[in-house]
């Protein structure tokens, strides 16, 4: 699993989806222990932090963590699951579109949306960090921004702030 | 020194208990990736970490991530297996998400003591801090206590989308503990701080920092250098100029796969002297690390 073929990692993110919880969770392990290869997993492991089981989530969130930016065909699936109802799915698209910079900036409309009050803190906060990393794009998310500046949340509101630097505002 | 530390040196001292030198303390940083319930399960695993372990005074560890709270005690417990008196203190679960993270030091109880009182979480009420650092401090019991080298621990592993920002709150944190006691100067930043020494800039608002990892690379696929020991070198002259990576494919014969399932990064660990030392010496940084099998 140190150097695995793309072969490997695709028959592994398909697993991640299997009945047996102990084949998801030795699969998201297996992903986990796979390094920057694992980034074409980077869909279904964010998919993974919302299952049911919670070994299966932690191991997915550590192999986001050391995965680097997502390939591009993955953003699509990302800037969809921004919205999802799980907020740690939705914290993780985020940052790994936040990864992506520039190359994100499709997803700016939903990532602005969850600035709005209410949102889960930390995905609000991932959000303003996102947008911030996309830079002159995210342009149109100006107005959010500025109200997420605005917070009550100390961090929200620096992140918001930075953003709006990055921007161009 | 650095002849006494060789006694470590023998690989055949597994099988044994672990002799340590007299005149160093040594105190380790270990990020062990996601360790819960299912690393736990595994009994090779189980056994390198406790080698590591038994091999220094005091591991820092990074990466507990478990809903049970027997994780740590049972791992202690193996540490002791061979009759070994480590024992712990853990901190509370940690991380902005639903997915927790807890700091842990582990210790040598016949080589240092823990003031248990002075233990917590840095406080962050401007949240700059995914996981704000657990500090503890700890003296040695090598030396007579009035004579024992005391200081703090600093346990951090910092959030890898927000490295620069992490790396200066971190410096903020260094420069409160430093003031935190009129009686202590000795504070020691150590983890996974994702960064080497060239993105270690904020650091050097610390007067004399140093550092004792440098030239090397911490994770397992020897690619990285993201763990340290960061300290103020005036202050803290009772390091020894002496530090390594414990490698863990190298030190115990594991292929890389075997290595990756007990954790994506080496153990990193630096020596210091058990007395306290009053005033600032000069002793040069070592360029090379010494290995410890």
């Amino acid at each position: 699993m140190t150097d695995s073929s793309p072969a490997e990692i695709h028959d592994l993110a398909r697993q991640l989806t299997a009945a047996d919880p102990a084949v998801r969770r030795a699969a998201a392990e297996r992903l986990c222990r796979s390094g920057p290869a694992a980034a074409a997993a980077a869909l279904p492991l964010v998919r993974a932090c919302g299952d049911a089981d919670e070994g299966v989530r932690e191991q997915a969130v550590a192999a986001l963590e050391e995965l680097g930016a997502p390939p591009s065909e993955a953003l699509a699936g990302l800037i969809e699951a921004v919205a999802a109802a799980d907020p740690l799915v939705a914290y993780w698209a985020i940052t790994l579109l936040g990864r992506s910079g520039e190359a994100a900036a499709a997803g700016v409309t939903a990532l602005a949306r969850q600035l709005a009050p209410g949102t889960d803190p930390a995905v609000a906060q991932r959000a303003a960090w996102a947008l911030g990393r996309i830079g002159s794009a995210a342009r149109a998310a100006a107005g959010a921004l500025r109200e997420a500046a605005s917070s009550s949340d100390p961090r929200l509101a620096r992140l918001a702030q930075e953003a709006l630097s990055a921007v161009g505002e | 020194m650095i002849c006494c530390l060789a006694v470590l040196l023998p690989a055949a001292a597994f099988a044994q208990p672990v002799v340590k030198p007299w005149d160093a303390v040594l105190i380790a940083s270990f990020n062990i990736q996601v360790f819960g319930e299912s690393k736990l399960a595994k009994p090779q695993v189980v056994e390198v970490l406790a080698r590591v372990v038994r091999k220094f005074d005091i591991v820092a560890i990074q990466e507990v991530r478990a809903k049970s709270d027997d994780i740590i005690p049972r791992f202690v417990q193996a540490v002791n297996a061979d009759g070994s008196r480590y024992h712990y203190l853990i901190g509370p679960r940690e991380g902005r998400t639903s997915s927790k993270e807890q700091y842990v030091f582990v210790y040598d109880t016949t080589r240092v003591e823990v003031d248990a009182a002075s233990a917590g979480v840095f406080p962050d009420p401007s949240d700059r801090l995914h996981r704000p650092p657990m500090c503890a401090r700890f003296r040695t019991r090598i030396m007579p206590a009035q004579a024992a080298f005391s200081f703090w621990l600093v346990n951090t592993h910092t959030d890898p989308d927000e490295v620069p920002q992490e790396l200066a709150a971190l410096t903020d944190v260094f420069l409160g503990m430093q003031s935190a006691r009129p009686d202590e100067d000795d504070v020691i930043l150590l983890g996974d701080m994702n960064a080497g020494p060239p993105e270690f800039k904020s650091y050097q608002r610390i007067p004399g920092v140093g550092w004792a990892v440098s030239g090397a690379t911490t994770n397992t696929r020897r690619t990285k250098t993201y763990d340290n020991l960061v300290f103020a070198r005036p202050a803290t002259s009772e390091y020894l100029g002496v530090w390594g990576v414990l490698d863990l494919q190298s030190t115990f014969g594991l292929p890389l796969d075997n290595a990756l399932e007990v954790s994506d990064h080496n153990p990193v660990w630096a020596a210091f002297h058990p007395c306290e030392i009053g005033g600032p010496q000069t002793i040069p940084l070592a360029s090379q690390p010494t290995t410890i099998r």
